[in-house]
């Protein structure tokens, strides 16, 4: 005998299961700080920006770069409202500024994220193999240890098994207790006795000339790339209009707060005059030893390491999401957009696994130092990356509602979103301008150009593709950008620039 | 194209199955001896999903109209779960889009199709873990595997359409079975099938592209 339900069912229950199973306020902030990997940043990035920079302005850094982030997100949130594809960036500039340019950011953004997933190994092998050396007497160089982390991801990208996110949940908690313990013992025991701000002030930015901010601004963007995936969640949302806005600010104000203290606290516990040297000196030990207690500064490296790992699985996992993505829209090869066993996009997964085993290869092979040419040259060159196509994002913003209101307010389909392209257009300018000094090479140095030419040449690659695709493959060209719901005849949005 | 629609189901055990699109796209959808998905959980539930509505519109008992879904009569629907599935329909008002019911009926379709054939006799139930729910094993392998073959039957380019074959060939590929079935059918079968689906009546076009939207838009939210 059947034993199928024969409940009779009332009007509003499907209301009711569809808004039970989507994701409130708290669950998509936690994607996102999931992704973020604050440890990484905190005894990673900002450690190694002190040493390799030599600047000390990074916590008011983080603080004015927070201030264009929300403005900038007044015109992003409100683009995802009208946008419903989880490939944000490059789908909002399809439609505000035309599918062709979105081809480039796609292949701009698909760029990026790949820099900064395999950026991670070269801070994983050398603080992996100094753990091992110290506690297992297993003595081997970081190349063993970042090809042991990335077979790793490999094989977990592979069989879909994302970090759970109860284990998630438990390593960001640990990681933002760490750091507050750490932050607040770091100010408790300031250089000389005495707590200096000065490095919190605005003022600071520039005092190392002008040029100086846009390479401070890269540094604390990267601290922030994750917040934008807010919009990711969109469609499973409980309420989209408030979730993802909600997630969004609250996301950057913790970042903001969690960051800057910390950095402060290194300049403070240091000294300002002394925080570069430091850095240089301790590595990711400037951040462990703040607070003074050696349990914490263990526990701290242990939750470095694992937030390393869980980092480079997350931007993999991404990765392979926006190849998967543009696979199924043909802007990349087709064999990108199918899953094989499980939903595994297979290909795209092999993909980004064969770059990070080409990179960490090439790093070894030339001997080239991992923590400063791998982590923090391809971390902050990510960074820049994501900053161009927050720029161009806030113009493709304003382009779109110029068209079409659609009932969003002056500051958040016009104001903001054109205020904000223009500060970030000019850091990127400034930044590029003295990428010598954010790399810690000298003027001229083929690095400081290689690495942000490489952005323009992917941006052409991908215009003159876009244009290919309109002219020999119109079906193709059409559903640029509608995502997942190229499969259906509806379009994810109306009012389309063609 | 010949529509076969769904046949009355047989109450016993059979290399013939029952009938329903649901039940085959289950049976296609787990390992014949372990019973294990070869899918993620929700793609899995999106894919039955579409094969339930697919079901009510074979007998009539829902039309698609615009990409919302109507119930056409109680009466038409021929098992205890359509006649479920087919009241919750009627009594929604207005219409919903086919991608609201997808995701509504994804939540259970997994146990109530498991259930409604563990009650035919092709799956038995095994006791779950504390930490993991119930999972059903099927009763006979050839049986489990049976509705493999006789998609590649039914696709055969040198046979009539069968109407419920394609659409139950198009929900596989939309969930993510295109590799599996990719083993078993000839080389270039995903072109024919894509061809096929093409032909369909517009409801089961859309049903299957809805199906496919919401495993792609799953799968890219990380809720796959």
């Amino acid at each position: 005998m059947s034993r199928t339900r024969t409940a009779h069912p009332k009007p509003g229950a499907v209301s009711r299961a569809l808004a039970a199973d989507r994701l409130g306020v708290p669950a998509v902030l936690f994607f996102v700080m999931a992704g973020v990997a604050p440890l990484t940043v905190a005894a990673g990035v900002i450690p190694t920006a002190y040493a390799t920079t030599g600047l000390t302005a990074i916590p008011a850094a983080f603080i004015v770069i927070a201030v264009i982030l929300a403005i900038f997100s007044a015109g992003y949130v409100a683009m995802a409202r009208a946008i419903r594809n989880a490939g944000a960036f490059y789908a909002f500039i399809a439609a505000g500024l035309g599918r062709v340019t979105g081809v480039a950011a796609a292949l701009v953004a698909l760029f990026a994220y790949s820099l900064l997933q395999v950026g991670l190994y070269g801070a994983f092998g050398p603080n992996a193999a100094s753990e091992a050396a110290a506690h297992l007497g297993v003595h081997g160089p970081w190349w063993a240890f970042a090809l042991g982390a990335w077979a790793v991801v490999a094989v977990l990208g592979l069989a879909r098994v994302e970090v759970t996110g109860r284990v998630l949940g438990v390593l960001l908690c640990a990681e933002l207790a760490v750091i507050i313990a750490q932050t607040v013992g770091g100010l408790a025991r300031p250089a000389g006795g005495h707590l200096s701000f000065a490095t919190l002030s605005p003022a600071a930015l520039g005092s190392a000339g002008l040029g100086t901010f846009g390479v401070l601004a890269v540094v604390a963007v990267l601290g922030f790339v994750g917040f934008e995936q807010a919009p990711v969640l969109g469609e499973e949302a409980k309420n989209p209009r408030r979730t993802v806005p909600a997630a969004t600010y609250t996301a950057l104000a913790l970042i903001a707060v969690v960051y800057a203290t910390a950095s402060w606290a290194m300049a403070a516990h240091a000294g300002t005059g002394h925080v570069a040297a430091a850095a240089a000196a301790q590595g990711p030990g400037l951040m462990f030893g703040l607070s003074g207690s050696a349990l914490l500064s263990q526990a701290a490296q242990w939750l470095f390491l694992t937030s390393l790992f869980a980092a480079a699985l997350s931007f993999h996992n991404s990765v392979w999401r926006y190849t998967y993505a543009l696979g199924r829209e043909n802007v990349l090869p087709t064999a990108f957009g199918r899953t094989s066993a499980s939903n595994i996009p297979k290909a795209a997964s092999l993909a980004q696994s064969a770059t990070g085993l080409a990179v960490i290869t090439g790093y070894a092979l030339t001997h080239q130092d991992p923590m400063t040419r791998l982590f923090f040259w391809l971390g902050t060159s990510g960074g820049l990356g994501i900053m161009i196509l927050l720029a161009v994002t806030s113009a493709a913003v304003a382009v779109f509602f110029a068209r079409n209101a659609r009932g969003e307010s002056i500051w958040a389909r016009l104001i903001a979103p054109a205020l904000a392209a223009i500060l970030l257009a000019g850091i990127v300018v400034l930044a590029v301008e003295h990428y010598a000094v954010l790399l810690g090479v000298p003027p001229g140095s083929p690095a400081a150009w290689v690495l942000p030419a490489s952005y323009a040449a992917i941006a052409a690659v991908g215009l003159c593709w876009g244009l290919i695709l309109k002219v020999r493959r119109p079906q193709i060209y059409a559903a640029i950008g509608l995502g997942a719901h190229a499969a259906t005849a509806a379009p994810a949005i109306t009012g389309r620039r063609p | 194209m010949t529509g076969q629609g769904s046949a009355r189901p047989g109450p016993r055990l059979g290399l013939s199955g029952t009938g329903r699109a649901a039940d085959e796209l289950y049976l296609i959808a787990h390992h014949e001896q372990t019973g294990r998905p070869h899918l993620a959980p929700r793609a899995v539930g999106l894919g039955l999903a579409g094969a339930l509505l697919a079901e009510l519109i074979f007998s009539s008992a829902a039309i698609i109209d615009a990409g919302t879904v109507t119930c056409n009569g109680l009466s038409q629907a021929d098992d205890p779960l359509s006649i479920t599935v087919a009241g919750q329909i009627a009594v929604e008002s207005p219409p919903r889009p086919v991608s609201d019911w997808l995701a509504f009926l994804a939540r259970t379709a997994s146990a109530e199709v498991a259930a409604r054939l563990e009650d035919d006799g092709y799956l038995t139930a095994v006791p779950g873990r504390p930490w993991r729910g119930a999972r059903w094993v099927p009763a006979d392998p050839d049986c489990a595997f049976a509705p493999v073959a006789r998609l590649k039957a039914a696709l055969d380019p040198s046979r009539p359409g069968d109407e419920q074959a394609v659409t139950v060939a198009g929900l596989a590929a939309a969930c993510g079975l295109g590799p599996r079935l990719g083993l078993y059918l000839p080389p270039g079968t995903r072109y024919c099938i894509d061809a096929l689906v093409g032909l369909l009546d517009p409801g089961l076009h859309d049903v299957i592209a809805a199906t496919k939207a919401a495993v792609d838009a799953a799968l890219l939210a990380h809720r796959i």
